[in-house]
């Protein structure tokens, strides 16, 4: 430590802290708390990840592959959303699903994120020939459709939830980089940024210390995005036989039912729909609200 | 009867702060055609005023919740959208400050004007695109069998301005509101726009409403003026008296804060000094009225800082197949300077005759194509990164938007420490601190102020922070790009006043880059006139504006409104 | 105008490292990542000669450079050789399955569009009244359902429990076709009309705060008139250019559709390579579907140049 820092009285201390900025996500929540359906929005998704979080620490929903009643037994007071075919308890398997759907949208952001970040920022901060080589990376990227590449690569990769988590990160880098590229561009002109130059400030301090913090609420908005886009594409995915295997998630629930609502076994499907529309809804709103409070110059105003 | 008659009106804004009063029950006339001159400062309330007269405030937020609107003797505040209609274009017309995107880019000039007049003259399309040729040449246009042809983006903003106006006379209307119609336009542009104003409004007898800021540009042209402040009308009076005899201390204030070209004085009066924050009219000290009234001294000593010699800067055009290189827009084109120690240099064009490349060229913030900078004996251009980057303690720059050259995310107090991380200014913290605190006061803000964000200050705060930042590495020599240009005048003199007090305590050396002549007359010892990228004209600032020997600098100096009323320079001659 | 041909020019040659770089991808995918694939074609008891002789078939021994070519080569002559499974000429199979692809995506499409601008207009008009709040919320409340959802509800409720519609199947002449593809469009129109309503909307209301929209109030133009005249004229420039590059995708079809209503299309040939492993096939529709995407995007870029008189080219 600092000897000048040992020596300061508390109040100085304090008052040293005082200059310091309020963090990205503090100020997103200030903006926020303003308008009551993102508040609400948000406690629903806090709910979600809550479940999602017991699940996973086997808390609740443990024992989903336990047969507890007859096959496709309909909803009962015992069995609030009924059985599926080996009499499984649906509601068990809709809160473990809940974990799948969650940690889909979690990892598939931690992956998509720092790739578009990477390429958006170089590209758009440094310009020339490396911003030409990147946007030819991402043109490429982007030219084969989406969904063809999704299926490529949990093809190559193989079944399972570690293919979902890679291919829906894979994919889905591109729009944002292309949006961090563009508002870095933007900003790289900004006066505060030529300043940061007169001053005597590098690359590094330019790009990291004024230029990211002011497009990084474009991540917030995008990962609120991406987790409904990627509980959605699981979905997908599953009905491609290219999901989650040996563990219920909402897409296979939702792939059982082809076979199920002939019969006229519709609980299955209406657990996991519910369950998937009421977050994903969350999602959407949450994000257009993100959106509309942290850069309404993104999207049309209302 | 008089032709438009405001009686008491007040606008509300719904904003999510609460309801914001925008106008405060104002009541004024504009008589049948005359000419009367709407002078405020921004959020004084006098664009709401005049979108209020045309109907056209948004709603929500707006509202208009008393008073009324009497056009022709008929109330315009209760009138249904389809009255509004009629009236709206046809006997009321209004031009806007942006003529660049005032146009609807997809559609033909021509079927621009002829819109209004199919509209509320009945023509059809052929009777109204000849009308709209006569009306381009009207307003001055050259060619216009081909020019109703064209999009707006193939034309200037001058003549883009042009195409509005020739909107808003089409239909012959018995009142034209302009809401600061000039204020986007380059110098020259502004007088020959506002000659054919006024030409049209003599020829068409029309009622003028002229919303402006600056009370230079309606001093020759209204016959009465009313001045707003802070969403209240504080003085109405013909133009002359405004001049001669101003009653509020605002006006008095106004008046006198804005540098006039025969004048060289010391200090500025500003608005602060005629009137408290309450808008009491309070005693102007003495001393003050002395600094205002005493001439500049001048610096005597002869020691070059900063010296120019034959400095380029071109920027590649592409074109061709391939993209090559296939010419160079030369905006530094040889250009050739000194600058004495301790003194100003104004440096004065038009937009894009290369002054604002000029000045980010001898930073080095734009590298320079040849030529050379030389610095205090050292030539910048020959640097490498590390020895310029030492050299930014002695050199900064104060840029011209103060909303977007502070960055949004940092607090005042890290913004002004920045600078003195990068140049190990300041033992520790606590020093650093401490100077900052004095940086804040120095430039006339509040120590306790550091924790805040760039968006709690207003314009003319931040770029007194601005200049705190500057400042914090200890330079001594700072470029003011255009740094009061985004002002409003009376705060425009503020930090004009604050400038000379840090270049005496300080003995700072400036360039003052604007395209504002009065400006730059009034700051500088030395004046340099730049047109397309060249020097033409440099010399000691009194004999470039008594004396000008280039007809590029004796056209831009006839075209500054002259700031008086014409009989009142008459007056004065006699 | 020799400036826009100058352009057009650049912009074709500007094809070809996006095409090479495409090509290495799918190449990077299929022949590099993904590795053998006669062990999984031939089954567990193959023998090694087998095995080689397969290989050699396939064109599996070359040089992977060699390999990288082919598929640089397929992406112009749009020779892909044949399909493992069925041993059937792959241009041949996609000839055939573009047929019953367009004939559910281009009508679907083209009555989305529509309707969706129609939407947004109309929704635009009434900005901030209840109208526009009750659309807003719908569609967003429509997007937050998997379209799987809507493929299996509409095809057990309209097909098999109401029996408006056949549950499956398509016949290749008109109107027989007409009960075949007839729901399958009106999913894809549901489906469609969330996102793009919502984007138009967004689009449109961008150019309603223009100052243009003031200067033609200013003129005593009624707000209906500005919307249909100023607004929508300047919003159609990215709504078209938007739409001309989502055409390429119209080829693919939609993999669902086709898989649930067994519509012998092109999406329907992708779960059944996908099923197979039929690699040959996957990578022509991949190439394929990336070269219509590329050329779709030179005709949006050449497209801007025509419909907005500002685009002037250096």
């Amino acid at each position: 430590m600092d000897t000048a820092d040992a020596i300061m009285t508390s109040d100085e201390k304090i008052e040293i802290e005082s200059i310091k900025g309020r963090s990205l996500l503090g100020d997103a929540w200030q903006r926020l708390k303003k308008e009551k359906k993102a508040v609400l929005c948000l406690g629903i998704v806090l709910f979600y990840a809550l479940i999602a979080l017991l699940s996973w620490w086997g808390v609740i929903a443990a024992d989903w592959g336990k047969e507890v009643g007859a096959s496709y037994s309909p909803p009962s007071s015992e069995h609030w959303l009924g059985t599926d075919i080996f009499g499984r308890s649906v509601l068990q398997k809709v809160i473990h699903g809940t974990q799948i759907a969650m940690s889909v949208g979690l990892i598939s952001s931690a992956i998509a994120i720092p790739i578009g970040v990477f390429f958006g920022a170089v590209a758009g901060y440094f310009g020339g020939w490396i911003d030409e080589l990147v946007v030819w990376f991402y043109t490429t990227f982007s030219s084969v459709p989406q969904i063809m590449l999704l299926m490529s690569i949990a093809f190559i990769l193989g079944k399972g939830i570690t293919t979902v988590y890679i291919a829906l990160g894979l994919t889905s880098w591109v729009g944002l980089a292309r949006l961090i590229r563009g508002e870095v561009m933007k900003h790289k002109d900004r006066d505060y940024v030529q300043a940061a130059g007169s001053l005597g400030a590098g690359h590094g301090r330019k790009l990291f210390k004024h230029i990211l913090p002011n497009v990084s609420h474009i991540v917030i908005i995008f990962t609120s995005l991406q987790f409904q886009v990627a509980i959605k594409s699981e979905v997908i995915l599953s009905y491609l036989g290219l999901g989650v295997s040996g563990q219920p998630s909402w897409g296979t629930m939702i792939d059982d039912a082809k076979l199920e609502l002939a019969r006229d076994v519709w609980w299955q499907l209406a657990g996991a729909t519910i369950a998937m529309f009421v977050v994903v809804l969350a999602f959407n709103i949450l994000g257009d609200s993100l959106r509309d409070a942290l850069d309404p110059k993104l999207k049309g105003k209302d | 009867m008089d032709l438009l008659s405001i009686r008491d009106l007040t606008v509300d804004f719904n904003t999510p702060e609460g309801i914001v009063r925008a106008v405060n029950g104002i009541s004024f006339d504009v008589p049948k055609g005359k000419t009367v001159g709407l002078v405020g400062e921004s959020g004084s309330g006098k664009s709401v005023t005049s979108l209020a007269a045309m109907g056209l405030i948004p709603n929500p937020p707006g509202k208009i919740t008393g008073g009324q609107i009497l056009f022709e003797g008929k109330d315009l505040v209760g009138a249904s959208d389809e009255e509004m209609r009629k009236i709206r274009g046809n006997e009321i017309s209004m031009i806007f400050q942006e003529p660049m995107s005032a146009l609807n880019p997809v559609f033909k000039v021509g079927d621009q004007i002829a819109e209004v007049l199919m509209l509320h003259k009945g023509m059809n399309k052929k009777e109204a695109w000849q009308k709209a040729e006569e009306l381009l040449h009207q307003v001055g246009i050259p060619d216009p069998k081909s020019s109703v042809q064209k999009y707006p983006h193939e034309m200037s903003g001058g003549q883009k301005q042009r195409v509005c106006i020739a909107i808003a006379i089409a239909c012959e209307p018995k009142l034209l509101i302009a809401d600061e119609p000039t204020t986007a336009l380059d110098v020259t542009i502004q007088k020959q726009v506002l000659e054919l104003m006024f030409d049209l409004q003599e020829k068409y007898k029309m009622g003028m409403l002229f919303i402006t800021h600056d009370l230079s540009v309606i001093a020759d042209i209204a016959d009465d003026v009313v001045v707003m402040y802070r969403s209240n009308l504080v003085e109405k009076s013909d133009t002359k008296k405004i001049f001669t005899s101003a009653q509020h201390p605002y006006t008095k204030g106004l008046l006198a804060c804005r540098p006039s070209l025969d004048k060289n004085p010391s200090r500025l009066l500003t608005v602060a000094d005629f009137m408290d924050e309450q808008g009491n009219e309070i005693e102007v000290d003495p001393e003050k009225t002395k600094l205002a009234s005493k001439p500049k001294q001048e610096h005597k000593d002869d020691d070059v800082l900063l010296e120019v010699n034959n400095l380029h800067t071109h920027f590649p055009i592409k074109g061709g197949l391939f993209g090559k290189t296939v010419d160079h827009f030369k905006a530094v084109n040889g250009v050739s300077f000194k600058v004495q120690r301790g003194k100003t240099l104004g440096l004065v064009g038009e937009s894009g005759c290369g002054k604002t490349t000029l000045g980010r060229t001898i930073l080095r913030l734009i590298e320079p194509t040849a030529g050379q900078v030389i610095y205090d004996g050292v030539d910048l251009t020959k640097l490498d990164k590390k020895q310029l980057r030492e050299m930014r303690s002695r050199m900064q720059i104060i840029f011209q938007d103060p909303y977007s050259s502070l960055n949004p995310r940092m607090t005042i107090g890290e913004t002004l420490l920045e600078p003195m991380d990068l140049h190990n200014i300041g033992a520790n913290k606590k020093e650093k601190i401490d100077r900052a605190k004095w940086l804040m006061e120095k430039v006339g803000l509040s120590a306790s102020q550091l924790s805040r964000y760039p968006h709690e200050f207003s314009g003319g705060q931040r770029q007194r922070i601005c200049i705190a930042r500057a400042l914090a590495v200890n330079p001594d020599f700072i470029i003011c790009d255009e740094s009061v240009s985004a002002l409003d005048v009376s705060v425009q003199a503020q930090v004009l006043n604050l400038l000379l007090d840090l270049q005496d305590e300080f003995g700072l050396t400036y360039i003052f880059i604007s395209h504002d002549l009065s400006v730059v007359n009034f700051i500088s010892d030395e004046v340099a006139v730049m047109n397309r990228g060249k020097i033409v004209e440099l010399d000691k600032a009194f004999k470039v504006y008594h004396n000008p020997e280039n007809d590029y600098t004796k056209s831009l100096l006839s075209a500054i409104p002259k700031g008086v009323p014409k009989e009142l320079l008459e007056e004065g001659t006699r | 105008m020799s400036s826009t041909w100058n352009y057009i020019f650049r912009r074709v040659l500007y094809l070809i490292p996006v095409l090479l770089g495409v090509c290495f991808l799918i190449f990077f995918l299929f022949n590099v990542v993904a590795g053998d694939p006669t062990g999984i074609l031939l089954g567990k008891h193959a023998t090694a000669s087998q095995m080689a002789e397969l290989r050699e078939q396939l064109g599996l021994n070359k040089p992977l450079i060699a390999q990288y070519f082919d598929v640089v080569k397929s992406a112009f002559t749009f020779d892909f050789g044949r399909s493992w499974a069925t041993k059937q000429q792959i241009s041949q199979m996609i000839a055939q399955g573009a047929i019953p692809s367009l004939s559910v995506t281009l009508p679907g499409f083209f009555l989305a569009t529509v309707v969706s601008i129609l939407l947004a207009t109309i929704v635009a008009y009434f900005r901030g009244k209840g109208i526009d709040l009750f659309i807003r919320i719908l569609t967003i409340a429509m997007m937050s359902i998997s379209s799987l959802v809507y493929i299996m509800v509409f095809q057990w409720l309209f097909a098999f429990e109401l029996g408006w519609f056949e549950i499956s199947g398509f016949e290749y002449s008109f109107p027989e076709v007409m009960p075949y593809i007839t729901l399958p469009i009106i999913i894809w129109i549901v489906l469609s009309l969330g996102p793009d309503t919502r984007f138009y909307r967004t689009l449109i209301l961008d150019e309603m705060y223009q100052d243009y929209v003031r200067t033609a109030r200013a003129k005593g133009v009624s707000e209906k008139k500005i919307l249909l005249k100023h607004v929508l004229r300047n919003a159609m420039i990215p709504i078209i250019t938007y739409t001309v590059v989502q055409l390429p995708f119209l080829l693919l079809g939609s993999i669902l559709l086709e898989s649930f209503f067994s519509i012998p299309g092109l999406g329907n040939m992708v779960i059944n390579a996908l099923n197979a492993s039929d690699f040959p096939v996957l990578k022509a529709i991949t190439v394929l579907s990336a070269v219509a995407y590329i050329v779709f995007t030179l005709v949006q870029d050449i497209l801007y140049t025509v419909v907005d008189p500002r685009v002037k080219l250096k």
